[in-house]
């Protein structure tokens, strides 16, 4: 550390030596971070730190979410997935498991959702929520995202005057474009407000009116790759999260899992018992969302 | 200048302002107006179930005088069933402009799903709207035909029906803690009836055609349905905040002391129950009193709808959504745009077109009724 202070004050005494300086502290940065692990003093460096802070070593390992075992989890869901897939549609069943200690509130499955589905301003399909618990000094918070519950009973589709929308066999509850009529009821019977109105808005209307590219791109909803249009469906419609049913289909995790940096996010069948998900349910700190309200959920919390 | 002028003036006027809304539904689409994902009924769902609600007392009128013989209620039978048809008109309308689609409108018919109340409404609506328009057509020849009776008395169940389902509707939602009542039916039905018997009470004072009878019977009418009313609604406020549950608490806060205070405490308290009664148990015996009365009670009927629908919906189900992705179109604040208001007021004359068209064509070949005593 002295040599490279010296060498600091060194470089920067002139402003011809700036590029120099820059090359030397990079270099200096690099060696701090590599030699000492080349070297075995990880440990040691760490130690050092945490005492300069206050902070003791003494670390807590319990503290932290359990490790998933075995191989990684995005392997094992894509082998679950393909595994469900070659059973018929009606022995699969979809769910979804959050670990509510791993997601960092990043809104990275939010907007890969977002992106996925060609989502226009005023529809979401997995908001993130954020839950502040207790007082300062003793606080924390918490961030629950809130995708469509895809519930085994759901009160959103015997509403449907039309038969617009319903749940397949395969456990997503869905909607079909052309046969909504718009009339919102099912939001409005959605104990999780999982249901976006499609009002007709753009990005670009907040941009001088124009359409932006990315919102002329056909959205692979469904499969239907629909261009969304002036007043055509899906503007006008109840529109949902669905599992990203077009990737799982070609075998593919839902946008949200995939994207979930914290890997927080957890997707496969329930009725596999050999299932990521369904391992991940069998533990007792497994929460849902308003149980009281009898919707079995299929999306799962980890607390 | 004659009221029925008056009506007409205001009526025609309304219209064509409304007509902006209009355009600008038409135009903007859902744009226009301040409802969303998380507030997804507004302004107009509100005028639906009021209109329809006026419609089912308005019938009770016509249902006492030509179904049960109540001859005191025979002169303004033609009124409440002018009235009826045109509030479900004006209903009816609210509803399908505030749909996301509503050139699918006729899957309502073809497709109906039989577990849900809002696909069995259309069809009780369709048959509520043939059988007022047989009606209007046979009482214009003999409003004494048994046919005419017998068709009155058919439709009484039909409307109880459809107006406790009408309540029904917002009853069943058990996302929504404060439409999630026994009692929800009941007072739409009630409310419905003391609107409707309330605007028949109205439009007879103001087109001269009531009778002291007919006067007496709406006024007790009224009276009667006001009182039930009370009830229901004290049974239903005072329960849900003693029980405490959360989310009712927190739209029934909203309702008695949030930021729109004053459509409970102004517009459907006092100029929704506290004057009308007063005008209708203390001056009684003055024609302008019973019309501001009925008039009252029928214009102020949105007051409790709109108390229903939009507090339900603007407390989140859950409290971290209202910030967890916000902007346009995902907030849990609703207040009606200008082009929602242009609407509401293009359908209430729409609605008043109806009914004044009716009533001229029927005046054409009407009998002179005998008219209420002045005070």
């Amino acid at each position: 550390m002295p040599q490279l202070k010296e060498s600091v004050l060194d470089a920067l005494k002139t402003e011809e030596s700036r590029r120099a300086f820059l090359a030397k502290f990079a270099s200096a940065v690099f060696a701090g971070l590599v030699a000492p692990a080349v070297a075995g003093e990880v440990a040691p460096v760490q130690a050092a730190a945490a005492e300069q802070s206050g902070l003791t070593d003494e670390f807590d390992a319990t503290q932290l979410p359990e490790a998933v075992e075995g191989e990684h989890p995005i392997k094992r869901m894509m082998a679950d997935l393909r595994r469900a897939l070659q059973k018929p549609m009606e022995q699969r069943r979809w769910g979804m498991v959050i670990d509510l200690r791993k997601c960092t509130g990043c809104n990275g499955c939010n907007v890969a959702c977002i992106t996925e589905n060609k989502l226009p301003p005023g529809v979401t399909y997995r908001p993130v929520m954020t839950e502040t618990h207790g007082t300062y000094p003793n606080v924390a918070r918490r961030f629950i995202p809130r995708p469509c519950m895809q519930c085994d009973n759901p009160p959103c589709t015997p509403v449907c005057p039309v038969n617009a929308t319903w749940k397949r066999s395969d456990g997503i509850v869905v909607v079909d474009y052309d046969k909504c009529i718009g009339c919102r009821y099912c939001i409005t019977a959605c104990p999780y407000a999982a249901r976006s109105f499609d009002s007709g808005y753009f990005y670009g209307d907040f941009e001088g009116g124009e359409r932006q590219p990315y919102e002329l791109l056909p959205s692979p909803e469904y499969g239907e790759n629909r261009v969304r249009a002036e007043e055509g469906s899906p503007i006008g419609n109840v529109r949902k999260c669905h599992f990203c049913i077009h990737r799982i289909e070609r075998g593919e995790l839902p946008a949200c899992t995939l994207s979930c940096m914290g890997r927080a996010t957890y997707f496969g069948d329930l009725n596999d018992s050999k299932s990521l998900v369904s391992e991940l349910i069998g533990q007792p700190n497994v929460m849902r969302l308003r149980e009281e309200m009898g919707t079995e959920p299929k999306v799962f919390y980890l607390v | 200048m004659k009221p029925v002028r008056v009506l007409w003036i205001l009526t025609l006027v309304g219209f064509v302002i409304g007509l902006v809304g209009v355009f600008q539904r038409v135009i903007g689409g859902h744009t226009v107006a301040a409802y969303n994902t998380y507030v997804p009924w507004g302004l107009w769902v509100a005028a639906y179930a009021m209109m329809i609600g006026l419609s089912v007392g308005a019938y009770l009128v016509a249902a006492l005088a030509y179904g049960f013989r109540v001859q005191a209620l025979k002169p303004v039978a033609p009124i409440a069933l002018f009235a009826a048809l045109a509030t479900l008109a004006g209903g009816l309308m609210a509803i399908w402009l505030d749909l996301g689609h509503p050139d699918r409108f006729w899957r309502l018919f073809l497709a109906t799903n039989p577990t849900s109340i809002m696909g069995l409404m259309v069809w009780f609506y369709t048959l509520y709207g043939i059988l007022l328009i047989a009606l209007i057509v046979l009482t214009q020849r003999n409003s004494d035909a048994g046919i005419v009776r017998n068709l009155s008395l058919l439709g009484l169940p039909l409307v109880i029906i459809f107006g406790g389902a009408e309540g029904a509707l917002f009853g069943v939602v058990s996302a929504q803690a404060l439409w999630e009542s026994g009692l929800t039916p009941i007072l739409f039905l009630v409310e419905g009836a003391l609107s409707g018997v309330a605007l028949v009470l109205f439009l007879s004072v103001v087109l001269d055609k009531a009778t002291e009878d007919a006067v007496r019977w709406l006024r007790g009418l009224a009276l009667g349905l006001l009182a039930a009313a009370i009830v229901l609604e004290w049974a239903e406020i005072s329960t849900a905040l003693y029980a405490g549950i959360p989310a009712k608490t927190a739209s029934l806060n909203l309702v008695l002391f949030g930021p729109f205070w004053w459509v409970f405490w102004f517009f459907h308290v006092g100029l929704g129950i506290v004057v009308p009664a007063l005008l209708l148990l203390f001056l009684n015996r003055r024609t302008w009193a019973l019309a501001t009365a009925g008039g009252l009670l029928a214009l102020t009927a949105i007051a409790s709808k709109l108390n229903l629908v939009i507090p339900a919906l603007v407390v989140p189900e859950f409290e971290g959504l209202r910030t967890a992705f916000t902007g346009t179109g995902l907030t849990f604040n609703y207040f009606p745009t200008l082009a929602e208001w242009l609407l509401l007021v293009w359908i209430v004359s729409l609605s008043a077109l109806v009914f004044l068209a009716g009533v001229w064509w029927m005046g054409r070949a009407s009998v002179q009724t005998p008219r209420l005593t002045k005070a």
